[in-house]
């Protein structure tokens, strides 16, 4: 078997100088992308993510701790959202662990009358390089999206961004369109896989509570900050060529009371500015194998 | 048992709400930590690595940092808490009793509520015998104080799923380490059922100042954001709003203005309050059940 395919392999250099402008439509100048992650922590496994390692921080297992701070997010911080996108208007995407819809159907119902895009996010956290049956895995968690939703998720972002060589290729076979994990361009790209071609969307892992929050343990009102230095350049920018600006969330942190309203001031911040567009990772998607005119649309 | 078989998922969205009584939105559980560091064993958290960065026993520096909270910084919070007439919780190794018999004492006297925090701040995975551990920390706090503590919280909120089976056994009542809901949760043991009242570990000054390195005004502004969306909140349902100190970090010099402010700022709106683990459980029992009946 040929070994997999390395990343500039799958996508040549491109230098976006050299580029002819994207366009989006009308007036819009600049997409702001929101991603809702919504996660299931098995108490059997390391919890995802520590606030308070245990005293002389040694890891130790059960992490019961850990668990009721990530479930405080699902029980509580995950209204916090609803509420404000539905006062909003907009309708996110979902990065939520397939198994959300068997351990918190109450949670992705409401997500998925609300409208939510569902963007597949492995069944459950934990790297991808730790799957036994990577293909299995991905397969599986489509499908449990699809039957929930009675639609088949767009969209793939891996747990904590994760992927090896051959993910791509897997990923493009269980007939996801676009990714998020490659956070190289301000714009979509089109890479290679073995299964045709493949849409990667402009991520962040800067504009993303659990960097800015967990693991660089700034101040509450940082996110604002940093998300208003980066729209403010994006949006000089989004004059010549259309930008994306994105944000990534997840209820255990910006639900928590403490930062909700900074979330919020987000929103009232970006659109205080003409010519932007809430789009989730679909609407981008669809926009822009119109504009790109890539194979991965067909 | 997995902590799944103990609670059942709830959303807080479509749950009924509870009842405060009259006048009273939101409740403030101000916690007060007080620990053992053993000179025989790693320091509990370090404020200062040696150099060269590798760890050393005795870790001289950080059990003397520690020592600042009960020699010194206690007595500070002490002032500060009778000056706002703030009945802490306050929850303590019970090997506390032994080595710092008037800081508890003072506890004591100035009508505090002692919550029991295992024998030393060691976590419970570590214990040989969890069990004996618990009944031991327990038995030394009533005998101390000629009262059963009613509260528990695990040494770094650690617990195993044991745990709570051994604390129902031994009679505890509530515990403070379940950090997952914004009002009191009944949890199943094998004995009897135990209360998980909102704790929270984010307000918490080992977690901001200790591990995330905060500027000391960040305990004002954080626990300030904090307060202000649950108060909104309150209008509709009750909330509650735990704040934990420990000496040797909120009882230094300059932190302690920040505590003080904070304290005051949020205890000056309307209809809030600061109750004890103890009340805010007695509170519940009578109204949790009433709803749960309804």
């Amino acid at each position: 078997m040929a070994s997999p395919m390395i990343p500039r392999e799958r996508s040549d250099y491109s230098a976006i100088v050299d580029r002819p402008p994207l366009k989006l439509p009308g007036n819009a100048r600049i997409v702001f992308w929101t991603i809702v992650n919504y996660e299931v922590w098995d108490i059997g496994k390391p919890m995802a993510r520590q606030l308070l390692p245990a005293p002389t921080g040694v890891p130790l297992m059960p992490d019961v701790v850990h668990w009721g701070f990530h479930e405080y997010g699902m029980r509580v911080g995950c209204w916090r959202f609803f509420e404000l996108y539905k006062k909003l208007g907009i309708k996110p995407t979902l990065a939520a662990n397939a198994r959300i819809c068997e351990d918190y159907p109450r949670v992705a119902k409401e997500a998925r009358d609300a409208g939510w895009e569902f963007m597949g996010h492995a069944y459950e956290q934990g790297p991808i390089h730790k799957e036994t049956d990577q293909a299995g895995m991905i397969n599986r968690t489509m499908d449990i999206m699809e039957k929930f939703c009675g639609k088949r998720p767009v969209g793939w972002l891996g747990p904590g961004l994760t992927q090896t060589l051959e993910t791509p290729d897997l990923l493009a076979a269980a007939g996801v369109k676009y990714i998020g994990d490659w956070v190289y361009d301000d714009e979509p790209t089109v890479i290679k896989t073995t299964r045709g071609p493949l849409v990667t969307l402009p991520y962040t892992i800067e504009c993303n509570d659990i960097p800015v929050m967990i693991i660089q343990h700034h101040n509450s009102d940082y996110l604002l900050k940093l998300v208003m230095d980066q729209f403010d350049r994006l949006y000089a920018e989004s004059a010549k060529r259309a930008k994306f600006c994105t944000l990534a969330i997840h209820p255990y942190i910006s639900g928590q009371p403490h930062r909700i309203k900074y979330l919020e001031q987000i929103y009232d911040y970006v659109n205080r500015h003409e010519g932007v567009l809430h789009w989730n990772g679909e609407q981008i998607f669809d926009w822009y194998r119109g504009v790109a005119k890539t194979e991965a649309a067909a | 048992m997995h902590p799944r078989e103990r609670l059942p998922y709830s959303p807080i969205e479509g749950r009924a709400p509870l009842r405060l009584p009259k006048g009273v939105r939101l409740v403030v559980w101000p916690v007060l930590a007080l620990e053992e560091w053993d000179m025989g064993r790693p320091m509990a958290r370090m404020v200062i690595s040696p150099p060269q960065g590798q760890p050393m026993l005795p870790d001289h520096p950080n059990w003397s940092w520690h020592e600042y909270g009960m020699r010194v910084g206690f007595w500070r919070l002490r002032k500060v808490m009778q000056k706002l007439n703030i009945n802490p919780t306050v929850t303590l190794n019970a090997r506390v009793c032994e080595t710092y018999p008037s800081v508890v004492k003072a506890c004591i006297d100035s009508g505090w509520e002692l919550n029991a925090h295992s024998y030393d701040q060691v976590p419970m995975h570590k214990l040989d015998d969890e069990r004996a551990v618990i009944d031991k920390s327990m038995d030394i706090i009533e005998k101390f104080s000629g009262k059963r503590p009613r509260g528990w919280f695990g040494p770094g909120l650690t617990q195993t799923f044991d745990t709570l089976d051994y604390l129902s056994e031994a009679g505890v009542e509530y515990i403070g380490d379940w950090v997952l809901d914004d009002e009191p949760v009944t949890i199943e043991t094998r004995h009897k059922p135990i209360v998980a009242l909102p704790y929270n570990f984010e307000i918490h000054d080992i977690v901001m100042m200790a591990l995330q390195n905060h500027p000391s005004d960040e305990w004002h502004g954080r626990a300030l954001d904090h307060f202000d969306v649950l108060y909104a909140e309150s209008a509709e349902r009750p909330k509650f709003m735990a704040i934990a100190c420990h000496p040797y970090l909120s009882g230094v010099p300059h932190r302690i203005g920040h505590v003080e402010r904070t304290f005051a700022e949020i205890l000056s709106h309307d209809g809030v309050v600061a109750w004890d683990g103890s009340k805010i459980l007695d509170w519940y029992l009578t109204e949790g059940r009433m709803r749960d009946a309804a």
